[in-house]
């Protein structure tokens, strides 16, 4: 056992549902596919910070052409009045998008709201192309549908964390996707 | 309560969830009107209605209703009746049923789970 392994953590965390391997896997996978679909274009994957850093930062490095990486960061909805209102970028891409070829990168798709968002700004920037490509599709509560070109895994109606994936900024740093169950006694 | 407060003037909502659902739209620009509506399912010999369902929001830009409902899962065996049967004189309709559960997620995700006014009391049986 590593030092981020189950029995580190508090019992919230349920058992592994991806493991390392696994995870690894499908990386690999997406990145061999990606590779051969943009081999000679200009490629610019874009990630919305924070959840998909550990997914970006494999799936790179599990491609073979020349690619650029951007991130951004969106206003999080929440509890607070102070983190209500309407989203926005908190954080802007440094890189020019237009007549480039653009992924834009996620960890999980859930509603679809966050994915529409970005897309549609994204697209405001008239990329030669744009597609989007995510590690966890759940789509049980998709309300608004969207395109996605490479998929990782579906996944069912659980609540998941690790790999990037948090709640409430914790558990993020697991190796690999735990579900998540909230102890109910805690709150 | 102004956590309550409906995020639109003029529109009551029923439960909480609702008024909390509305701002997350609002949150994320998506344009949506409230029980907008109502849709008849069953008409007795006379021709007048017995039976009709209103969905809680349309999304006008996707064109979809959606259903949100904070009932146990063993309480909503008539909401899902109702649907089925919307579904069949009105095949062209979309709509969505956003459940407790899925609720459940959607409020753990935004971090809304110490708010115990959206999701713990369950609903009682509507529309």
């Amino acid at each position: 056992m590593n030092s981020t392994s189950p029995t580190s953590w508090p019992g919230d965390i349920g058992p592994v549902f991806l493991t390392e391997e696994q995870i690894q896997q499908a990386v690999d996978r997406l990145g061999a596919q990606i590779s051969q679909d943009y081999a000679g274009k200009d490629l610019v994957m874009v990630g919305i910070l924070k959840g998909v850093l550990f997914f970006m930062a494999d799936l790179l490095r599990a491609i073979t052409i020349p690619v650029t990486v951007d991130f951004l960061a969106i206003a999080r909805y929440g509890p607070s009045e102070q983190t209500r209102g309407v989203v926005h970028l908190t954080k802007d891409l440094t890189e020019p998008l237009d007549g480039r070829h653009v992924l834009f990168v996620e960890d999980i798709i859930d509603t679809g709201l966050t994915t529409h968002f970005i897309m549609r700004t994204l697209r405001l920037r008239q990329p030669a192309s744009l597609e989007a490509c995510v590690l966890l599709n759940r789509n049980r509560r998709r309300i608004i549908d969207v395109d996605l070109a490479y998929v990782g895994f579906e996944i069912p109606d659980i609540y998941v964390v690790g790999y990037g994936l948090d709640f409430k900024e914790q558990y993020r740093n697991l190796r690999y996707i735990v579900k998540f169950e909230p102890d109910e006694t805690a709150r | 309560m102004a956590k309550s407060a409906s995020p639109r003037p003029g529109v009551a909502f029923v439960h909480p969830s609702e008024a909390e659902f509305a701002r997350i739209l609002d949150f994320y620009q998506i344009a949506w009107e409230y029980e907008p509506r109502t849709f008849e399912l069953r008409w007795d010999g006379q021709g007048n209605v017995v039976e009709a369902f209103t969905p809680d929001f349309y999304l006008p830009e996707q064109d979809l209703y959606i259903e949100l409902t904070t009932m146990e899962q063993r309480l909503i065996t008539k909401k899902h009746r109702k649907l089925r049967r919307l579904r069949e004189l009105y095949p062209n309709v979309n709509i969505k049923l956003l459940n407790r559960s899925d609720f459940k997620q959607m409020i753990l995700k935004y971090g809304l789970d110490d708010d115990t006014s959206l999701i713990g009391q369950p609903q009682e049986q509507s529309a």
